[in-house]
């Protein structure tokens, strides 16, 4: 397992085809681009970790204000820095892809939502999320009524046993009702 | 999209949020009067285009009295040798003439059943069905635009795809209008919601005041009728309207203490301000029209005596309902248009080009939203009421709508200055959606009434051979088989819809507890993972099988 060479073996290829979402063109393309990231030493290297600040320069991820979450979500790394492999690549590309069910992809966007990884979205969580929802500039920051109010809100739609925070269950709940965010969750290079 | 947005935010910046909800709501009334032309055409105009040449079938079925009249005793007056160009431009803004004898107005639909043994259409069933359903759309469109759903936005509102530093900005700041947006709304409905004892009793004190207001225009206007102009009269209602257009800021101004007190008055003051001086010109219309079709609900009166409507002066009654409408919608385009052109781009450039005391004071055209907004509601309203009689007035509404959105957007960047005083409360689309609702409730009254009250022309239309427009329904349910009206009399019966009810409410139950259930599942999962993750290290990455398939994990677990 791993990426020695800068060709694809034919045997990974179709075993990544299985373990994802993604078409062989999709993979293959995948590969190219990551490849492009690293330098001429971590070419030869197996399994190479490609730390966050390179992979945020990919112009899909540049200017997503949950770029950071995406790469500490799916980064297997046990310093939690966000530094992704080949493979953890190809799981975000593979939860972000077309063919990818309502189910993964609103149990990832959970994930990310959920900034102090403790399992559940409370205020917290969502006054960060709101934050990079709408960016923190001068003109575009809710002040603390409304951002309360907006919390509440939501907490009221969304929190059905009523514990202050959202679960898993009652995201996905919540996301079920909605059909566009499939389309809008999705991230093709 | 990018074009339409950029001038509609823009505007939020300069002239304040309440024009940005005026620009939406528009839109909202575009697509609204699209769809609804659509349903028109697909099940109503385009089946009888279809089916025009197909001849007509005696009908003989409909009670004791049987009547068929070929088209030839309603008669339009045919053009006599060279009509001058300026004759059809009258026809055309009025309705009559040559535009009067076509698929426009209900005079031209045709009767009954037409079709071969393989297939048969309703005509006037489907005439009647299109028109209920039509109103049950647009009831069902601003309801749904009054829900507001927070988790939306902040969940689902976030686009991936879109890469670029100058989307995301626009797409950020875009997220923070339409939260503000929707926060404003929540504030102003529960304010609207609480109201005090004293402040109720003022409420309807004023509303007893307004009513009386309104008696006493609806009594002037119908007694206007006997001695002026006919064409004066004709005019009537446009001239009220442009009146309105001026007093109505004024009374804005005399009102503007009570607004800094409460918002809670302001709203449902604004709003009756709002119910009567619009609508009562349209219901005074309405009520004269009435009174001469029906000759003063009189039916021995010397003209109602045969037909029981006015048949000597209306051979075609709905199609001169229709031609109303029609008209005021016409009059309502040009006078917005002949305002722009005629009072407020002069007025920029007298104010811009010759600075002194009096033109200061005058100053520049302010883009009052609430006028605007009841100018739309109005429109709306109209167009509703009209859309019976006049199958094709959805559609006209759709390109007026368009028309007006665009000379509205020129004349804000060019001829207005932003409101000095904004008035919150009033500019709120909740505010817009109640009163569009009050003139759907009126356009539903009026057609109500048409189809179970009067009876329908004998000269003209689908229904000329009922006795009410309503009857073609039993009619028809009449000609079903036995077992299928049994079950549909068994379907409207108290034994079926009440089962219905509770199996629907069980459902709903059902689902909450599913929901419940996987989040203890999930939990108990997690528990279990944490223990065996605490007391054996290397089984963390666990956590990471998770994600994939749940069963493994459960399997997993010592």
């Amino acid at each position: 397992m791993g990426t020695t060479a800068s060709q694809l073996g034919k045997d990974l290829l179709s075993e990544y085809q299985e373990l994802t979402f993604l078409t062989k063109q999709e993979i293959l393309l995948a590969h190219k681009r990551f490849s492009e990231l690293l330098t001429k030493d971590e070419k030869d290297v197996p399994n190479v970790r490609v730390p966050m600040e390179r992979i945020l320069t990919l112009p899909e991820l540049k200017s997503n204000p949950f770029r950071k979450r995406i790469c500490l979500v799916f980064s297997t790394s046990e310093h939690k820095d966000g530094s992704l492999t080949f493979e953890d690549f190809l799981d975000l590309l593979s939860a972000f892809s077309d063919s990818a069910t309502m189910e993964i992809k609103s149990h990832y966007a959970f994930r990310i939502f959920d900034f102090d990884d403790d399992g559940t979205l409370d205020c917290d969580d969502l006054q960060q999320l709101v934050n990079c929802l709408t960016g923190e500039t001068e003109d575009t920051r809710l002040t603390q009524d409304e951002m309360r109010q907006l919390i509440s809100n939501i907490l009221e739609e969304s929190d059905i046993d009523k514990d202050g925070t959202v679960n898993l269950s009652e995201f996905q709940h919540v996301i079920s009702r909605s059909p566009d965010f499939i389309s809008s969750f999705k991230i093709v290079l | 999209s990018q074009e339409t947005q950029t001038p509609v935010d823009t505007s939020v910046r300069n002239f304040g949020g309440g024009v940005q909800s005026y620009f939406l709501f528009l839109r909202f009334l575009v697509v609204l009067n699209f769809l609804s032309s659509l349903l028109i055409a697909g099940f109503v105009i385009i089946p009888s285009i279809v089916f025009r040449s197909v001849e007509d079938i005696p009908f003989n079925s409909t009670g004791n009295q049987s009547y068929y009249w070929t088209q030839t005793f309603y008669l339009i007056r045919p053009g006599v040798g060279l009509v001058a160009f300026y004759n059809y431009f009258l026809d055309f803004l009025s309705g009559t003439g040559f535009i009067e004898y076509t698929y426009l107005f209900y005079g031209y639909y045709k009767n009954p059943l037409v079709g071969n043994i393989n297939f048969s259409y309703n005509i006037p069933l489907a005439y009647l069905l299109t028109a209920a359903f039509y109103l049950l759309f647009c009831l069902f469109c601003i309801i749904a635009r009054l829900v507001k759903l927070h988790h939306k936005i902040v969940f689902t509102g976030w686009d991936y795809g879109s890469s670029g530093h100058r989307a995301t900005k626009l797409k950020q700041q875009n997220i923070y209008y339409r939260l503000q947006v929707d926060l404003e709304e929540e504030r102003i409905k529960k304010k609207a919601a609480s109201l005090t004892q004293a402040q109720k009793a003022f409420l309807y004190s004023a509303r007893i005041v307004l009513f009386i207001l309104a008696l006493g225009f609806i009594g002037a206007a119908t007694n206007l009728d006997q001695g002026v102009l006919g064409l004066f009269y004709e005019y009537l209602p446009s001239i009220v309207i442009t009146a309105a257009n001026f007093i109505v800021p004024m009374l804005n101004d005399q009102l503007a203490p009570f607004e800094r007190y409460s918002p809670s008055i302001t709203i449902i003051l604004a709003l009756f301000r709002a119910v009567f001086l619009r609508l009562v010109s349209l219901i005074s219309v309405l009520f004269s029209l009435w009174r001469q079709i029906t000759c003063d609900n009189n039916t021995e009166a010397a003209n109602c005596e045969t037909c029981q409507y006015n048949v000597k002066t209306y051979q075609c009654w709905e199609t001169r309902v229709g031609q109303e409408m029609y008209k005021l919608t016409i009059f309502d385009l040009l006078i917005n248009l002949a305002m722009l052109i005629l009072v407020e781009s002069p007025r920029r450039i007298v104010v811009d080009n010759w600075p002194n005391k009096l033109t200061q004071w005058v100053g520049r055209q302010e883009f009052v939203v609430p006028n605007n907004v009841l100018g739309l509601v109005y429109g709306q309203t109209v167009a509703w009421t009209g859309a019976f009689f006049c199958p094709l007035l959805p559609l006209i509404n759709t390109l007026k709508f368009i028309l007006l959105f665009y000379t509205k957007r020129i004349t804000l960047f060019q001829n207005c200055r932003p409101a000095l005083k904004t008035f919150r409360s009033t500019t709120s689309s909740f505010f817009f959606s109640v009163i569009l609702l009050l003139g759907l409730g009126l356009a539903s009254m009026v057609m109500i009434y048409s189809v179970g009250v009067i009876h329908p022309s004998m000269a003209c239309g689908p229904f000329r051979t009922f006795d009410t427009m309503w009857l073609v329904i039993p009619t028809a349910i009449s000609k079903l088989s036995q077992t299928t009206q049994e079950f549909l009399f068994f379907i409207g019966s108290q034994s079926f819809s009440i089962p219905l009810f509770a199996f629907v409410m069980l459902c709903y139950v059902i689902s909450l507890a599913a929901v419940y259930k996987k989040s203890v599942t999930l939990m108990k999962t997690q528990l279990k993972l944490v223990s065996v993750s605490m007391d054996c290290p290397e089984h963390s990455h666990l956590f990471y099988v998770m994600t994939h398939d749940y069963c493994e994990v459960m399997d997993l677990t010592p």
